[in-house]
């Protein structure tokens, strides 16, 4: 460094702020609009959640008062103890079939092309049709699903009227349509290298073994992708319990964090405090997201770089 | 290279902004030239929707100065609400009486007092019931476009025969009670085959069972959600899943059809009884069933004779949202709607009540709802039950709806439940008066 | 040893056919349900195989409901779909290879900063967003138009930004520092160059952005209020009439049409779109 000459120097500086110009010039749509589409709301949603806000009427400032009507509020940890219980349900057992379902696609038989788009359809049912659709599936009578139940002299569960089974209903669904993981997973295994598994095959490995010792170490950084989007979705559930159990019903096993959000917001016009809602949600995304960054640490690979 | 693709992607641009633009235009509100439009949403699609268009048909062919443009919009309530936030209401909304009080706390609609003086439109033109639900601290928000009797309706076929007319049946709660159990009938692997009554089948209206059993759900300020006569009316829901079991119960009702298919359990013959509207005659015809019915006021509890005649009241309102550009001209077809002849032809059509105090012969006569004199009646008992006029109703009938589910499930005991309702609306009752209105000053 | 691997090819497809059935029973249950007469959408048991095929469904779906409102719902809910759907899949391939050439080929102070602090707002719930965001389109008198549902594609988002970089990254620095000595400028490398070779990356962004608009529920749900404004997934719920009564043979042949044009452009597309995310990689 202390060799460069003086124009050097200047050189460089005139060519930094040119890059720092084109740079911020290629990336200036989104500098835009991480300002007005996630910076602005995010910080004004934290000021909402200090203000009793009715929609019709401009914000006024309560304080603390959002938050603390939260901490005791019953219904709002109902929602919280069912999102959680359905996350905890849907992306481990999401994350195994989607796997599995990949690992299955990437073999080489003709007619992939249309085993994938099968397993992908579900994936692209509009939320509002899945809602219908299962509705109907899981009726007791009419249902499709109880025939083979029966046929079998099993007493069906009670898919949508019993509390403790609802939220399983939904987790059922959601399994149904993790099509766009499956792809995820599908192409992260494309990159698996073809000699790691010879050279696993030449230390005489077996199926399962190849699995454990290549291919999943192999698909780590995807598995961190999909299950951190997992539970960024899985917090956000809202569609399909919407269309298939108003109010959250049978006595509101299926009302999630969402959906108290969006009836304190647009039913109730509570809007401040269902920003305070929805920065505690924040949080939690936040903590569970980090809990699975570090608990990943100890066991994704990353290749070479 | 550089060319072709930037040109392609021009391209694509300009169609899809073209395209936009386009589809903006296509949906911006479209009158008739020299004439003034006043934008109407409803909630109905279908045949109900088909009935209220005709009358906004006959209204625009009535007269040569205002087009009425109808527009159904789903989820009619919040949609009205956030246009008004958004300062682009309609001119007309029809919504349900039961928010008129949500919606004037919010100062979301315009006064219709003043409005309905200078039009002559009058208290007296109407049955009481479906009038003094309207007015709301003293002034008037809405009025009525579709107006319905709620009441018991039984399957005369499923009840024995000493039962089976409105005369014979029984009267009161212990009686009704009595024969319910008595006919309801079970298969041999102990699940349900018929139930002569289930308070949540369909269950739409359970801030209603208090109200039946003479309860309120609040006294002036207070409010009396767990009240005595409250809690006995929810001990008597309680009674069903006692009875029959709440899984039984639970995986009976899983096989229940939607209503308005002829899967409906009073249509597939599972239930004998349900509380429904004066609606429900139109969906049996539709399914061509040929059962015989009847219908009757709730029955009373046995030492209250006074609650006799009770049904309840459910109605369709029209109101003129505030911040419209036309309220002159939306009164006037809000007033039209009010006419004798294009209300019974609405309501007609619809399957509904009448609003107005004065009735045609030929309303009665031709009414889908052979039953529809005796519902008329009812509409006029002093004991017809209007829905409360609270700003915080949507969030009671959420809690006393959640609290009929834990009932109905066995959950919690009505006492549990009704308590739970009480305090947490309690809660949200101070912070409406505070906030909401509070904002609103 | 041949026989062997016919052995496992048979295996393979029995495992993917029964698997296959499995999950697309619901599927299945749609397009029987789509071909049935209406007394037959519900019966006890319920049978899979119609009477009598209804193809007619098809067409009483798309006009289901044109009588009372004065258009054909359907197709008006098609063409405000696919202006929505359009108008995001150009916005999104536009602003993120953009935005994610930046983060990936330009070097400037800050950048790799940024690119965290982007990544972190993939973590931002839609419902945190959701109020303010209407108080803004509020402000801008934008609600009841499209404009809240695609103007914000225009300016990137997390996910695509980086998908987008990782596929740029994997690409040889020297192309554009070969390009650079021809005298090319920066955005002509990026058109020129760069875009060409990133089709498949670009197919992914699109299609996934393509997905989430086709199907969005929350945000047409919010913004949108007139009839004659909704998107398909919106409109699915006009079926249902205001007790509950669906014709469902008639909801289940409109599902059918609402997702084929995707599934036939998937199968298709698939290949190219695997490779495109495998391209780019999670690393």
């Amino acid at each position: 460094m202390a060799t460069l000459s003086n124009t050097d120097t200047r050189g460089c500086e005139v060519s930094k702020s040119r890059d720092l110009r084109i740079g911020l010039l290629f990336a200036s749509p989104w500098i835009i609009g991480f300002c007005v589409f996630l910076l602005y709301p995010v910080v004004a949603s934290l000021r909402y959640s200090f203000t009793s806000y009715s929609v019709l009427n401009p914000p006024r400032y309560i304080g603390l008062a959002n938050y603390q009507e939260l901490a005791g509020d019953s219904v709002f940890w109902g929602t919280m103890k069912n999102t959680l219980l359905y996350l905890i349900g849907a992306v481990p057992l999401m994350t195994v079939v989607a796997i599995g379902l990949a690992l299955l696609l990437n073999t080489k038989v003709k007619g992939m092309a249309f085993y994938r788009a099968m397993f992908f359809m579900p994936s692209l049912v509009p939320m509002v049709a899945q809602g219908t659709l299962f509705l109907w599936i899981f009726n007791g009578d009419y249902g499709v699903l109880n025939t083979p139940f029966r046929k079998l002299g099993l007493t069906p569960p009670n898919w949508l009227g019993d509390p403790t089974w609802t939220k399983w209903t939904l987790v059922l669904i959601a399994i149904w349509g993790c099509g766009q993981a499956m792809i995820l997973y599908l192409a992260g295994l494309q990159d698996v290298p073809a000699s790691l598994y010879e050279a696993s095959e030449l230390d005489g490995a077996g199926l399962w073994q190849k699995t454990k010792n290549v291919t999943l170490p192999m698909l780590s950084p995807v598995i961190l992708f999909n299950v951190i989007m997992g539970i960024i979705g899985a917090i956000q559930l809202f569609a399909v319990p919407y269309v298939m159990f108003p109010d959250g019903q049978p006595a509101r096993s299926t009302y999630f964090v969402t959906s108290y959000l969006y009836d304190n917001a647009f039913n109730y016009q509570r809007m401040g405090y269902a920003s305070a809602i929805a920065w505690v949600m924040f949080v939690v995304t936040l903590i569970l997201t980090l809990f699975a960054i570090r608990f990943s640490d100890r066991h994704v690979h990353y290749g070479s770089n | 290279m550089t060319t072709k693709l930037g040109l392609s992607l021009l391209a694509v641009g300009a169609v899809v902004v073209a395209a936009a633009v386009y589809g903006d235009m296509a949906v911006s509100r479209q009158g008739e030239s020299g004439k003034v439009t006043v934008v109407y949403w409803e909630k109905w699609t279908g045949a109900e929707g088909e009935a209220m268009q005709r009358a906004v048909n006959d209204f625009n062919a009535s007269q040569n100065r205002i087009f009425v443009q109808y527009l159904s919009i789903s989820d009619i309530d919040k949609k009205t609400l956030l246009a008004a936030a958004g300062s682009n209401p309609p001119d007309v909304a029809g919504i349900w009486q039961d928010q008129v009080a949500q919606f004037a706390d919010a100062k979301a609609l315009t006064d219709l007092t003043d409005l309905a003086a200078q039009n002559n439109v009058k208290a007296s033109d109407y049955i009481p019931s479906f009038y003094d639900g309207l007015v709301y601290h003293d002034r008037l928000w809405a009025l009525p476009s579709t107006p319905s009797v709620i009441c018991l309706y039984v399957r005369a076929d499923l009840v024995p025969k000493e039962y089976a007319t409105q005369e014979t049946f029984p009267k009161t709660i212990e009686a009704f009670d009595d024969l319910m159990f008595k006919i309801s009938t079970k298969n041999s692997n102990g699940t349900l085959k018929m139930a002569g009554f289930l308070p949540a089948s369909p269950g739409w209206y359970p801030w209603a069972w208090g109200p039946l059993f003479g309860g309120k759900l609040f006294v002036g300020d207070k409010l009396t959600i767990n009240s005595p006569e409250n809690l006995k009316a929810f001990e008597w829901t309680a009674l069903f899943p006692k009875n029959l079991g709440a899984q039984t119960i639970a995986s009976f009702q899983s096989g229940f059809g939607a209503f308005a298919t002829p899967q409906d359990p009073f249509l597939d013959g599972k239930t004998a009884c349900e509380i429904n509207g004066v609606w429900k005659a139109g969906y049996i015809n539709g399914a061509h069933k040929t059962f015989p019915w009847f219908v009757v006021p709730f029955p009373y509890p046995k030492d209250h004779p006074e609650l006799a005649n009770h049904a309840f009241i459910n109605e369709d309102v029209l109101v003129i949202p505030r911040g419209t550009k036309h309220p002159k001209e939306a009164f006037e077809f809000v007033k039209f709607i009010q006419r004798q002849d294009v209300m019974e032809r609405l309501c007609a059509a619809q399957g509904k009540n009448t609003a107005l105090a004065k009735v045609s012969e030929n309303f009665f006569k031709t009414h889908q709802n052979r039953e529809i004199r005796y519902l008329d009646h009812m509409a006029r008992s002093s004991n017809v039950i209007p829905a409360p006029q609270i700003g915080i109703f949507p969030q009671i009938r959420n809690e006393i709806s959640v609290a009929a589910q834990e009932i109905n499930t066995d959950q919690k005991s009505a006492k549990q439940a009704l308590d739970d309702a009480q305090n947490r609306l309690e809660g949200q009752w101070q912070l409406y008066r505070t906030q909401i209105l509070g904002d609103a000053k | 040893m041949t026989g062997n691997k016919v052995w496992k090819t048979i295996s393979t497809h029995m495992v993917l056919v029964i698997l296959t059935l499995i999950f697309i029973m619901p599927a299945l249950w749609m397009l029987s349900t789509a071909l049935k007469p209406a007394q037959e959408t519900m019966t006890n048991p319920p049978h899979w195989i119609p009477s009598k095929i209804m193809w007619g469904n098809f067409r009483e779906a798309i006009d289901y409901g044109r009588s009372e409102v004065g258009f054909t719902p359907f197709l008006v809910y098609l063409r405000n779909t696919v202006i929505i759907t359009l108008l995001s899949v150009c916005g999104a391939v536009i602003a993120n290879s953009l935005v994610a050439y930046s983060f990936a080929r330009l070097k400037w102070p800050g950048r790799d900063f940024f690119f965290a602090v982007t990544l972190a707002t993939m973590m931002v719930p839609f419902p945190v967003l959701m109020v303010p965001t209407f108080g803004l389109f509020k402000s801008l008198e934008w609600i009841g138009t499209f404009k809240p549902l695609w103007v914000p594609m225009f300016f990137g988002n997390a996910f695509s930004i980086f998908l987008l970089r990782q596929f740029f990254k994997s690409l040889p620095g020297e192309l554009s520092e070969a390009a650079k000595i021809d005298g090319c400028s920066e955005f002509g490398i990026f058109t020129d160059i760069i875009l060409p070779l990133s089709k498949p990356a670009l197919v992914v962004v699109a299609l996934f952005t393509f997905m989430g608009a086709w199907n969005d529920f929350l945000g047409p749900m919010i913004y949108l209020v007139d009839q004659k404004t909704f998107t398909l997934s919106l409109g699915l719920q006009n079926y249902q009439t205001q007790h509950g009564g669906t014709p469902w043979n008639l909801l289940m042949a409109a599902t059918l049409l609402v997702i084929l044009p995707v599934l036939i452009v998937f199968i298709f597309a698939q290949r190219v779109f695997i490779q495109g995310i495998a391209t780019s990689g999670f690393k």
